[in-house]
């Protein structure tokens, strides 16, 4: 138990990064018992700053910002996730194929996703989102995982060709089992790290690129989000009438899950490549050898 | 200098695919967006116009694949349409009076951030372990995961409206007049101030982060070794020596990234009324004025592959291996 909680301590940014996000999910979880007032309610007059009754104040149109802060939590977090989920499935999928079968299945889907990897992704969206009208979450995660694939792609594709030729894969091969098998039961399991970066990476994007939309005014403005608090703030001049509570409510949020996962990537990124490392037990031998110098300068 | 041809392959396919986006998208969608256009254009809406349009959106008796020969060969003599919103005017024209200011505050930002980010992330690596880079690499990781859109809104909370230190919209006073003088060049830094320190978060970190790690591999190579054990000081072997080479790796990156930093500079120029092809795109979505909603992705699409086009170019000046293996 002890030397639990000191692997714990020495992960701080790991475990700080959790707790950020899992206060968020937990939060989006319990909405009905954190913010019982429904979120579309009109409950005092326009631009209300915080008060004990409205903890974060009101919306131009007199809700609670409080309750939309906590209602909003869900369809963000939500479609965030499942689309960095998706995202790097598509991206898991392609790149082993292309990594493992080589030749010009490779050819083809590396021309592919090289080439989507260049298109500027926004603008894309946008141009999607505005023919579709506004756009259901279900649209925007589809919209978003198929044009920001490629990154995850590239990685295991790259990670996959390194795997190929080694014994273990041979074995397999030589033994008579089937590509999916050898793909999906030998090789994935060992691209497990990269795999979870790439998944913290891709809903760190797609948090980014549907808040975008959704500022954009691209969102379904009756549901409530994060980004769409952002938007209907922006239209109603919160800033300039100084109503930053309308502003800062949703911003923080996202900011905050951004925090939370960067933290975690971080962690990820140095447990996947030792080499950059910057952790505590680096320190300590740098302590160590610079006490070190300085004894053997004041011995001489 | 010779490209791969791979790369011009990847090129031309990246660009056929925003192509074949813009064409196709309008026909798939349910409901004519022609009639939409043609009610926007209102009293505007000469038979020239109405014409214009329907061409362009498929909204004619002709086979597919004569519409899309139609469309291509108009690409090719820069025909990209008329907008909708400021209608006698053509898409070129409207995309070319804001495509400067957008090119002005990207080409800023960058710079000013591969200054700052690659010096961070050089000397990060360097004290690898040490407080500077306990403080600095994890904070870089945390500046990629923060939208645009956040830093732009506090920003302009904060500078803009609350402490009255630069202005909160448009390029340049609009009392003053374009000119090659002293005041009119000021007047546009202190514009470009906020936007620039908006964009800049994202690609400082991305920058930190990927110096840092070249950087790191660097530091074993013999080469670095070799400038220490010649006696050279601290400094002449970090810049002259490792960080030099370990710069390839952020070039790259940088190509990669410039389709995210217009994804930035549009939000960036919304939230600072900044007269952009950001804006422009805005302004086109709300109208619903399509043609100048595709001629910004074919726009964008073209300056992100001119970019990678550069960079492949220069990665073969700066780096002597691959120059031969061209050769």
């Amino acid at each position: 138990m002890n030397f639990g909680w000191q692997l714990l301590w020495r992960q701080k940014k790991a475990v700080a990064g959790l707790i950020i996000v899992a206060a968020l999910c937990l939060m989006a979880l319990f909405a009905p018992i954190l913010a019982p007032t429904d979120p579309g309610e009109r409950v005092g007059r326009s631009h209300q700053p915080p008060t004990v009754e409205h903890y974060f104040g009101t919306t131009k149109m007199g809700r609670d910002v409080y309750a939309q802060f906590v209602w909003g939590a869900r369809p963000s977090l939500a479609v965030g996730f499942a689309t960095g989920l998706f995202i790097t499935a598509l991206g898991t999928i392609i790149g082993l194929v292309a990594g493992y079968f080589g030749g010009r299945t490779d050819a083809t889907l590396d021309l592919i996703t090289n080439a989507v990897l260049v298109i500027p992704n926004i603008p894309l969206l946008i141009l999607l989102a505005s023919f579709a009208g506004t756009v259901g979450p279900v649209a925007i995660m589809m919209i978003i995982a198929l044009t920001s694939w490629p990154w995850g792609a590239r990685m295991t594709r790259s990670q996959t060709m390194a795997l190929r030729n080694r014994e273990f894969v041979t074995a397999a091969r030589m033994v008579g089992e089937p590509s999916w098998r050898i793909i999906f039961v030998e090789i994935l399991p060992s691209l497990v790290p990269l795999i979870g970066i790439n998944i913290v990476g891709s809903i760190i994007y797609a948090i980014v690129a549907q808040t975008t939309l959704e500022y954009l005014g691209f969102g379904d403005p009756l549901n409530v989000t994060w980004g769409t608090m952002l938007y209907n703030a922006q239209n109603s001049s919160a800033i300039i009438v100084g109503a930053w509570w309308d502003i800062s409510a949703p911003a923080a949020g996202i900011a905050l899950v951004g925090l939370g996962l960067a933290l975690l990537n971080f962690t990820f990124d140095e447990i996947a490549n030792p080499q950059l490392r910057s952790g505590p037990a680096l320190s300590r031998w740098l302590r160590l050898s610079r006490l070190r110098k300085r004894e053997l300068e004041a011995a001489r | 200098m010779r490209i791969p041809l791979r790369r011009l392959g990847v090129y031309f396919v990246a660009f056929l695919f925003a192509i074949v986006m813009n064409f196709t998208v309008p026909r798939l969608m349910p409901g004519s967006p022609v009639d939409g256009m043609i009610a926007q254009l209102g009293p505007r809406a000469t038979p020239a116009a109405i014409e214009a349009i329907k061409a362009r959106f498929g909204a004619v008796e002709q086979p597919i694949l004569g519409q899309f020969v139609d469309y291509i060969t108009g690409l090719a003599r820069f025909d990209l349409g008329v907008s909708v919103k400021y209608y006698p005017q053509t898409v070129t024209q409207v995309l070319a009076r804001s495509a400067g200011w957008t090119a002005f505050l990207v080409t800023t930002a960058i710079i000013f951030s591969l200054c700052v980010g690659v010096s961070l992330g050089a000397v990060a690596a360097w004290r690898r372990g040490g407080r500077f880079d306990a403080f600095v690499s994890p904070f870089s990781v945390v500046l990629i995961a923060i939208p645009p859109v956040i830093i732009g809104l506090a920003t302009l909370f904060t500078f803009g409206v609350t402490l009255r230190w630069f202005p909160v919209g448009y390029a340049y006073n609009p009392d003053l007049d374009p000119g090659l003088n002293f005041t009119f060049f000021g007047s546009v830094f202190w514009h470009a101030v906020m936007p620039v320190l908006t964009l800049s978060p994202y690609l400082i970190g991305e920058f930190q982060t990927t110096m840092r790690s070249s950087m790191i591999s660097v530091l074993g190579e013999d080469y670095v070794t070799m400038g220490r054990a010649k006696g050279l000081g601290e400094t002449a072997v970090m810049f002259s020596y490792a960080a030099r080479n370990a710069m390839l790796p952020v070039l790259t990156n940088l190509a990669l990234m410039l389709g995210a930093v217009f994804g930035g500079s549009i939000v960036t120029e919304i939230v600072f009324n900044y007269p952009g092809l950001g804006l422009t795109l805005f302004t086109a979505s709300v109208a619903r004025d399509y043609p100048v909603i595709q001629g910004q992705l074919l726009l964008m699409t073209m300056a992100t592959l001119g970019a990678n086009l550069l960079v492949d170019i220069l990665y073969g000046v700066v780096d002597p291996r691959i120059r031969e293996e061209r050769a």
